[in-house]
């Protein structure tokens, strides 16, 4: 291919050209995560393929190949949808109170027939598509400060609060903190984003003694003390903790964690997943995990950088936010950093929901490097 | 290249932001990621070691292996104390719900009575959740059979052979070889020894008297370990353990014992109430340490019940004790050797007279003899066991200073290392006990003098020292010391000893050997022929005794050998054999036994019988007389004693 090709007009539509504009190292990065994902999930069910490696490997491939296939659709697709989207997921989030399907105390998923879908997973890249068309039209004053921010605002906390009385905290606060970072990056005052921090300081204890379940308290109480609640709550923290830690230099071998093996490590195929790894492939291997995470989170905010449409850059942008605060809320969590939260991590852990849409995620970031030169028009796709 | 519909410049702002503003959020990012990679390096580099040992403490389970106790045999490895095998029942409380219902349903399976089944319940509500409950101990083949094929629907319940201890000769050696009994809670120490978790082991005992107790560690052994790999919930994951150490077996401790000796003491003793001591008077080895009434050390193994404990400990015979070293009684007149020797060494003249006529004025005081004696020497004042002959022997000591050291000399007054606890050392008093003792009157008064001679007053000793002073005055050279124990996991203790030199004139020793044959001849103890051993020219020499229950001469009516047997007086009999050559030593204590000789002689006889016939030397000296020694007897050798 010359550059006189790709200059023709036209060309750069056709879907072969597209193919070869995708991302491809990062496919390749995606696929390394989701593989050492699939190879724990395989070695901690004892050697066998079933009941996660299986799974968790086709929906990648499936979710790979779904997410090169959408990353050849146009930027104007996306950002026309983008409302609708948002629309149809916050709807599904407020159902979820209403017919979802309570698990461990908390109403998270949605029942279709044979399928149960988390709405407050796919919430997460819809409001990245919301928010990306919403200041994709704006101009920079008016991102900086304006009465206009209260929409942006409007959209984060709506479902942010939805997720939050599920009760899913640790989610909640992802869709918050990742919105909070697109209005950052899309130019918000950093005065106003201070005073936005100092005030949330304020409320946060008044929330803790009044709007936070009694479970999220000791979860909280717990991180804090987890010596001394040892078979509950603490449980999680000291048993990941010993699985990381005696996993030492080089780890105890694939399919030879004991802690995940023998069941002491809870929630070792979701939540959990990382501390399950780093006790098979010790610190050269969770090291490796983390380089490749890393690698994601950079390369994807480079491809944000480059698109020439606004649009596409914070689509993009906020996409990795939401994946690196995953990665961050997870990893913290797993080494006794952070409270017990909900949230996996990404593409190591199982779990189909959260696969679907990351990967959807990593249609928008890989459609924003094909689509890289290409403007969006605002104003199509009407609502604003 | 499409152009953009916003403005260049704002769209150039825009850009500039965005750029500078995700440079800010990859950074934040990257800094959370450094942190990770740093709180790794804390967990798996730094800590690593610590949380390799909790990893290890989750994954394997250690189950510890009883060591099988160490036997205790005889001189001649009779075995005293040994193991059996115990089918029993353990039930392991973490995994059970509902414990009324499983104990129900094993009533079904094997007999569980209610008082049982109450005082099981409480033990399984007591003990430590951690360690299993033994449930039922000595099934049968059948009941534990039983139980192991309905195991499935008993959770928590498991059957298993464990080894329990048992005694053979069960009342024998019940004091001087001990029990082992159930740990108690009062046994577990936070260190030392007892802070061992094999203690919690089900089924698992200790020491809890005697040898048993003394040597409690050395026969315990050390645990073996069986690490099982377990999950989450505490499930063996294999019945194969991943690592095993096998227990080390106790060690073995061999008496000096003889079984046979102590049984015929059992046998001798019959339901009197008393203790027999019996040593070999070269070497210091006990053969005899028994007391009577004895019990069934096999059921402190299994659990006395609380009534028939209280049967025991109330019964005024006093089973419980071991009155070979804890029952001290005034020496009585076996206490005569020792005052005569103490004359002797200070030049008495054996042939020196005094005239008994039962009665006898002194200090104010009129001081009895049992009978008129007539004019005596000393050699007859012992064989007659005159009481007014020592009075004024005793008297003409000079204070009671010479008596105590001889008998100090002899082993009285102390405490001898047997190598078991509960010895009490008796009192040998002196005018510095006089003064250290009774501070509103210490002085020693001449009036004390008199009882002392005939071994009353505030003398006392148990079985165990007379055997002692016997031993001492048999051998004549040497203060032979006692040894119980041989050899321990088959190490010989105290082989070669190396006695103390009595450090009396031969001469004088002569004589008290030949006054104490003329005991048994003539004497005291030779009316009825009750210290007869039966042996042709084996015979055996000793001293009777008698020990006031009560003291006469504060007007206490006395009931001697006859009235209420609380009332009676204790019998001693010390004696050696053979009575030229001696070699076993013993003495005899027959609480309320009246009269010395009647009570306690025939005793004597019966168990140096035993002795003697083990002995092999003697054996052959019975079997075939030498001619020479058929004609030396006792009637030849007390006069050359009496002219030495």
């Amino acid at each position: 291919m010359t550059l006189g090709a790709i200059s023709r007009p036209g060309e750069r539509d056709r879907l072969a050209v597209k193919l070869t504009h995708v991302d491809w190292t990062v496919c390749l990065l995606l696929t390394a995560i989701a593989g050492v994902g699939g190879m724990v999930l395989y070695s901690i069910a004892g050697g066998h393929w079933s009941p996660w490696a299986a799974k968790h490997l086709i929906l990648f491939g499936l979710c790979l190949v779904a997410t090169i296939a959408l990353a050849t659709v146009d930027l104007q697709v996306w950002f026309d949808l983008a409302y609708p989207v948002y629309a149809v997921c916050l709807l599904l989030l407020l159902a979820v109170p209403v017919i979802g399907h309570a698990t461990l105390g908390a109403r998270r998923w949605l029942q279709f027939g044979p399928v149960q879908i988390q709405p407050s997973e796919m919430i997460k890249v819809a409001l990245v598509l919301a928010l990306a068309r919403f200041y994709h039209g704006l101009d920079l004053d008016q991102a900086r400060l304006s009465w206009r921010l209260l929409i942006p605002a409007a959209l984060i906390l709506v479902p942010a609060a939805l997720v939050a009385h599920q009760p899913d905290l640790g989610t909640a606060i992802l869709i918050a903190v990742t919105g909070g970072a697109m209005m950052l990056m899309a130019g918000l005052s950093l005065r106003l984003a201070g005073a936005g921090l100092a005030l949330l300081a304020a409320v946060a204890p008044l929330a803790f003694m009044f709007v936070i379940k009694g479970y999220q308290k000791a979860r909280l109480l717990t991180f804090l003390h987890p010596e001394a609640d040892r078979s509950g709550a603490g449980y999680h923290i000291i048993q990941s903790k010993i699985a990381l830690g005696s996993g030492g230099l080089l780890g105890k071998g694939f399919e030879l964690g004991t802690q995940s093996q023998l069941n002491f490590l809870p929630e070792k195929s979701t939540d959990f997943i990382f501390a399950s790894m780093a006790e098979e492939f010790g610190f050269l291997g969770s090291l490796s995990v983390i380089a490749l995470y890393a690698a994601v989170i950079f390369l994807g905010l480079r491809i944000a950088a480059m698109a020439h449409s606004h649009f596409a850059r914070l689509a993009a942008a906020g996409v990795i936010v939401g994946f690196a605060l995953c990665v961050l809320i997870n990893g913290a969590m797993v080494m006794g950093l952070a409270p017990v939260v909900g949230v996996p991590m990404p593409l190591l852990s199982f779990g189909g929901t959260v696969m679907i849409t990351m990967m959807a995620g990593f249609a928008l970031v890989l459609s924003a490097k094909v689509h890289r030169y290409s403007e969006v028009a605002s104003g199509s796709g009407a609502l604003l | 290249m499409s152009r953009s519909p916003l403005f260049l410049d704002d769209v150039n702002a825009r850009q500039g932001l965005f750029h500078r503003r995700a440079l800010l959020v990859g950074g934040v990012a990257g800094l959370g990621l450094t942190a990770l990679i740093g709180r790794l390096a804390q967990l798996q580099l730094v800590e690593t070691d610590r949380y390799a040992e909790l990893s290890d403490h989750n994954e394997f389970q250690v189950l510890l292996v009883a060591p099988p106790r160490g036997l205790i045999l005889d001189r001649n490895r009779v075995v005293l104390a040994s193991n059996r095998p115990d089918f029993r029942l353990l039930l392991d409380k973490s995994r059970v719900g509902d414990i009324d219902a499983v104990l129900a349903d094993l009533g079904s399976l094997i007999e569980i009575d209610a008082p049982r089944l109450a005082r099981l319940k409480a033990e399984v509500a007591d003990a430590p959740a951690r360690a299993p409950v033994t449930l039922a101990e000595d099934l049968s083949w059948e009941e534990f059979s039983r139980v192991n094929v309905r195991a499935p629907e008993l959770p928590g319940v498991t059957a298993d052979m464990g080894e329990v201890r048992v005694y053979p000769f069960s009342a024998a050696f019940a004091h001087v070889v001990g029990y082992v009994a159930k740990v108690s809670a009062a046994d577990i120490t936070k260190t030392g020894p007892n802070s061992d978790p094999i203690l919690l082991n089900p089924g698992f005992r200790i020491g809890k008297q005697g040898v048993e107790k003394a040597f409690d560690l050395q026969l315990r052994g050390r645990p073996g370990e069986k690490k099982f790999k377990v999950n989450s919930r505490g499930e063996a994951l294999s019945s194969e353990p991943v690592a095993a150490s096998p227990a080390e077996p106790g060690a073995e401790i061999q008496l000096t014992l003889d079984a046979d000796v102590q049984n015929r003491a059992l046998e001798a003793f019959g339901a009197d109430s008393g203790a027999a001591v019996m040593m070999d008077c070269r070497s210091g080895d006990v053969l005899c340490l028994f007391s009577a009434p004895s019990f069934d050390a096999n059921a402190f193994v299994r659990g006395v019940s609380g009534p028939d404990y209280r049967a025991l400990a109330e019964y005024e015979r006093k089973p419980l004790f071991n009155k070979a070293l804890t029952a001290t009684y005034p020496p009585g007149s076996t206490f005569k050797t020792l005052v005569a020797l103490t004359a002797l060494e200070q030049g008495v003249d054996p042939g020196r007279t005094y005239t008994c006529n039962r009665h006898w004025v002194w200090g104010g005081r009129t001081w009895s003899c049992p009978e008129a004696h007539g004019t005596l020497d000393l050699h007859n004042a012992i064989a007659q066991s005159c009481d007014i002959y020592f009075y004024q022997l005793a008297l003409s000591l000079g204070g009671p200073d010479a008596m105590a050291a001889m008998a100090r000399r002899f082993g009285l007054g102390a405490d001898h290392d047997l190598g078991i606890p509960g010895q009490k050392p008796g009192l040998v008093p002196d005018r510095a006990y006089k003064r250290r003792a009774f501070p509103r009157d210490p002085v020693w008064h001449p009036g004390e003098t008199p009882s002392m001679g005939i071994g009353q007053g505030y003398l006392s000793v148990n079985a165990l020292q007379l055997c002692i002073q016997c031993a001492r005055l048999a051998n004549g050279v040497q203060a032979v010391e006692p040894r119980l124990v041989a050899s321990v996991g088959g190490v010989v203790q105290n082989p070669n000893p190396g006695f103390a030199p009595l450090d009396v004139d031969p001469a004088h020793i002569a004589f008290i050997h030949s006054a104490m044959s003329a005991v048994v001849a003539y004497g005291t103890a030779a009316k009825g022929h009750v210290a007869d051993l039966g042996l042709g020219d084996v015979r055996m020499a000793g001293k009777t005794g008698t020990a006031q229950a009560h003291d006469y001469a504060k007007g206490q009516l006395g009931q001697g050998e006859h009235g209420a047997w609380s009332q009676r007086d204790h019998a001693w009999f010390i004696a050696y054999a053979p009575s030229d050559a001696p070699r076993y030593a013993l003495s005899i204590l027959v609480e309320h036994g009246g009269f010395g000789a009647e009570a306690s002689a025939p005793k004597a006889a019966k168990i140096m019988r035993a002795a003697l016939l083990k002995d092999p030397e003697i054996r052959a000296r019975i079997l075939s007389p030498p001619a020479v020694a058929a004609a030396s007897g006792v009637a030849a050798r007390a006069p050359q004693g009496r002219q030495a």
